[in-house]
């Protein structure tokens, strides 16, 4: 039996509970009083769990109801009624005037979140060996200055080089009319590419603190053995670290995947009104936004949206909970 | 509206057009006419992205193990490295003359192609490097030297190179544009952060005396006073002042955010939305998820109930809104209720006093009371306090049930227009300043699971010898959590914590999905968009936007702090 944090059940610390704090609770009512009162905050907590999924619950029952039963009633009389439909998911999925469409969404979401995901972990991997395990002058500031922008607010970035990312960046020499550009006008507006070297930097930092807390608790003796056989920094990265720091890549890669598949504000930012290259959170979004025609396919849409970080999440747990234990904790 | 982009950046506003973000209730739909050419370029942009991976990650590969066997090179042929390294900066700054143009004018000022310089650039530096290699050759010490810093740099660099571009030049270009006008132009000074901080719509205090007309503030005093004077009455039994055990904090704590709800429900505008948010976001999340942490360390089916909780955070923040509107809709009274909370609070209405309903729910209610004041007597007589003060406690609430099922009513009622009784709705999403608070439920939702999931880890991390420790000197279970867990976990509850601050502050996609920042509910970073991205007012949405910065600043020299203390 596994917990959702990855660690295997470990031995209930619970001997010692049942012992009576009066210590003269022999008589009946007594007893049966205090295994009431044991038994409270076990209560609280499935009240609580019950409360954190009937929203979830009540979502999802919807998305299968008929849009006039949707209109007229709630989600729970569907239990006596019945009636139910998958007439929602097909609309919202398929393109046209009246439905969703989402099924283009779906693409471009994989689409922004496969480089966002693959692509940061390939280079902090590498800056992670680098603060980790090769010394150089200014490392530590280096790594700490890195890392410090973790708390960065994306709000700061986002309209330079949304700036850039429409016209390239360029300076005037002060004093002159003359200009350098820094970086060309590629086009790269309202698409994809734009978003997902976005999402790149942002996740720098964090990726880097995450791998390097990993990387750094790695043996060192197996390097110093492996330098003494002649293996240079390329090949004890590429032979070594890299094998042994899956697991940590893998809980960043999951964190990553679903941090930028569920990403509104960057990609609401970047593709502007580029609908056709629109993720499913904008999609969603604008749906909700609509109160109309197609309001009774939300429900829907939000399911099929949050479909594949649900499967990410209940398949890989393990590792997603890794990596947030990981990102906030030094082990 | 301002029309295109900003003129300043040596070009004319090309792509003015594309960037014009929809507005978040109606977006462009023009693409949906044509379905087919539509999947074709959603594959098309789902295959662009493979090759763009496979070929940036190839090519820096090629890069990476390329400049390695260059560098292995240092020892044996100096001077070729140092041709190659003079070949590549040429090589750059080629391509940067290449780029410059007469600011006014907007054209190229040198002739020839880019190509031309570039390679021209590589060749001279080529040249030069060569030159420089053969002339000065350089001790095997130093190549070493010179050798592991390159080394580093390949390393480092690109990571380096992407944290430069996407975020500390965009930081700096930010905070210079926050000093101009909204085009971009003409230096301001701070004028853009008086207009922020004199601004009634994101800095209104003239509601400051309805503080103490509120009922939560009454709430707070009474609690404050109620911890007062629990700490003195503890104090003067132990010979000290005042002696706070750790239920009288947690009084002062709920006191605390009694009071800070009064405060900012009076305290309007953006800026104190967002303080709103950062407090009871992060403390009522923090809060809930110590709670279900420790409780769930010690049930049956503990994995079950951590993953059903943990569930939300799997889900995106817009996602999340949209599930929890499904929950707050309210329809019109003569209408059946879709939304779970409204059909509940219109269901309790019709209980109206002296009905049949509303006798049997006072009659259960007064059966409960009952038995919680026997178990308060069982605890004065068996001397438990934490027993006779908690089933006192839990008594209240019920008391004041039953006062409003005989009295005034319980739930939705209101008078129709022909003074028929018909049921009343909380407009969940449209009625400030609480609405601010159901839109602070749907992240209370998604972070407790966060904040269970690191402290739980936490409190399985104490050491179990510990707590065997303070068993074997008779510690009970209360004083075991309060003596040797909490204190423990402290360091973690203060990351969950700091984490927690800094994503609240940035919260947008919740609002903007839920009510756009309208009837009193806009924050900062929602704001910030729609100045910068929907008026491209420049100088405005970069002052919000450094607002936001300033805001987690102090986080991030706490967590320098920590990290220098970590190494």
């Amino acid at each position: 039996m596994t917990r959702p944090d990855g660690t295997a059940t470990a031995a209930p610390r619970s001997g010692g509970r049942g012992q009576d704090p009066a210590g003269r609770g022999s008589d009946r009512l007594g007893a049966v009083i205090y295994r009431f009162l044991r038994s409270v905050p076990a209560w609280v907590l499935w009240l609580m769990v019950i409360i954190w999924s009937v929203p979830t619950g009540s979502l999802f029952l919807n998305s299968f109801r008929h849009r006039d039963d949707q209109r007229a009633s709630g989600w729970w009389t569907s239990f006596t009624e019945g009636n139910w439909t998958l007439e929602n998911y097909s609309d919202v999925l398929s393109s046209g005037q009246q439905t969703g469409g989402l099924w283009q969404a779906l693409l471009n979401s994989f689409a922004i979140a496969i480089p966002a995901t693959i692509i940061p972990i390939a280079i902090a991997a590498l800056a992670a060996y680098a603060f980790a395990w090769i010394p150089f002058r200014g490392r530590e500031w280096l790594f700490i200055g890195t890392v410090s922008l973790l708390a960065l607010p994306n709000q700061v970035a986002l309209l330079p080089l949304l700036q850039m990312f429409a016209g390239g960046a360029h300076w005037t020499i002060p004093g002159t009319e003359i200009v350098l550009t820094l970086f060309p006008d590629f086009s790269l507006a309202g698409t994809a590419t734009a978003v997902w070297l976005t999402h790149t930097a942002f996740a720098l930092p964090f990726a880097i603190f995450l791998l390097h807390n990993y990387i750094s608790t790695l043996p060192g003796e197996l390097f110093e053995a492996a330098r003494i056989d002649g293996a240079d920094h390329f090949t004890i990265f590429w032979r070594i670290v890299v094998p042994l720091s899956v697991p940590a890549l893998a809980a960043f890669a999951i964190f990553q995947f679903l941090w930028t598949w569920n990403d509104y504000l960057i990609a609401l930012t970047m593709l502007g009104a580029a609908g056709e290259n629109y993720p499913a959170t904008i999609k969603i979004a604008s749906m909700a936004g609509e109160f109309g025609l197609r309001e009774h396919l939300l429900s829907a849409g939000a399911f099929v949206q949050a479909g594949v970080p649900m499967l990410v999440f209940f398949f890989l747990q393990r590792f997603f909970v890794r990596g947030l234990l990981a990102g906030s904790v030094k082990s | 509206m301002n029309g295109g982009r900003p003129t300043d950046l040596g070009r004319p506003p090309a792509r003015s057009d594309i960037n014009r973000a929809p507005r978040a209730g109606a977006p462009t739909h023009a693409f949906l006419r044509r379905p087919d050419t539509c999947k074709t370029a959603a594959m098309a942009a789902l295959w662009g992205a493979f090759v763009g991976v496979v070929i940036s990650v190839g090519a820096s590969a090629a890069l990476f193990w390329g400049t390695h066997r260059l560098f292995a090179l240092a020892e044996r042929r100096w001077a070729v490295v140092a041709a190659v390294s003079g070949a590549l900066v040429g090589a750059a700054a080629g391509a940067l003359v290449s780029g410059i143009r007469s600011g006014s004018e907007s054209e190229q000022l040198l002739a020839g192609s880019q190509l031309v310089w570039i390679v021209g650039g590589a060749a001279v530096g080529g040249l030069a490097g060569t030159a420089a290699g053969l002339r000065w050759p350089l001790s095997a010490a130093r190549i070493g030297a010179v050798q592991s810093r390159l080394r580093a740099l390949t390393f480092v660099g690109p990571a380096m190179l992407f944290v430069a571009l996407g975020l500390i030049i965009p930081l700096l270009r930010t905070m210079y544009l926050s000093l101009f006008d909204r085009r971009g132009t003409d230096f301001r000074g701070l004028a853009n952060y008086g207009e922020i901080f004199t601004n009634a719509q994101s800095l209104d205090l003239s509601g400051w005396s309805g503080i103490f007309g509120s009922r939560l503030f009454y709430g707070a005093v009474v609690l404050f006073a109620l911890m007062a004077a629990i700490a003195l009455y503890r104090g003067r039994r132990r010979g000290v002042r005042a002696d706070f055990s750790p239920g009288t904090v947690g009084i002062g704590l709920g006191a605390g955010m009694l009071l800070s709800f009064a405060v900012f429900a009076n305290l309007r505008g953006t800026v104190m939305n967002n303080l709103w948010w950062v407090v009871a976001v992060t403390f009522l999340s923090t809060a809930l998820g110590l709670l279900a942490a420790v409780i769930a360390d010690r049930v049956k089916r503990e994995s079950l109930a951590k993953s059903l909780i943990f569930l939300p955070m799997a889900i995106s923040f817009v996602g999340a809104g949209i599930i929890w509107r499904f929950m707050y809709i309210a329809r019109p009274p003569q209408k059946s209720q879709t939304g779970l909370l409204n059909a509940i609070w219109v269901w309790l209405g019709t209980l109206r006093p002296s009905s049949g309903g509303a006798w049997a729910a006072v009659a259960v209610l007064a059966a409960v009371t009952i038995l919680l004041t026997g178990l308060c007597a069982f605890g004065v007589r068996r001397r438990q306090a934490a027993i006779a003060v908690g089933s006192a406690t839990a008594a209240i609430p019920l008391l004041w049930l039953i006062y409003r099922f005989v009295g005034p009513g319980v739930g939705g009622s209101a008078v129709g227009p022909n003074d028929e009784p018909i049921a009343g709705t909380i407009l969940f999403v449209q009625e400030s300043p609480f609405n601010n608070v159901w839109l602070m439920v749907v992240l209370i939702w998604i972070q407790t699971g966060f904040a269970m999931v690191i402290l739980s880890a936490a409190i399985k991390a104490v050491p179990a010898d510990l707590i065997e420790a303070a068993r074997v000197d008779g510690a009970d279970e209360r004083q075991v959590f309060f003596q040797v867990t909490l204190p423990t976990i402290v360091p973690t509850i203060t990351v969950v914590m700091t984490a927690m601050i800094v994503l609240v502050m940035k919260v947008f996609d919740i609002v903007r999905v839920m009510t756009n920042g309208n009837f009193g509910t806009q924050v900062i970073a929602n704001e910030m968009w729609q100045r910068s991205f929907t008026e491209f007012n420049l100088g405005l949405g970069s002052a919000l936007a450094v607002v936001l910065f300033l805001g987690v600043v102090p986080v991030m020299g706490l967590n320098i702090r920590r990290m220098q203390r970590g190494e």
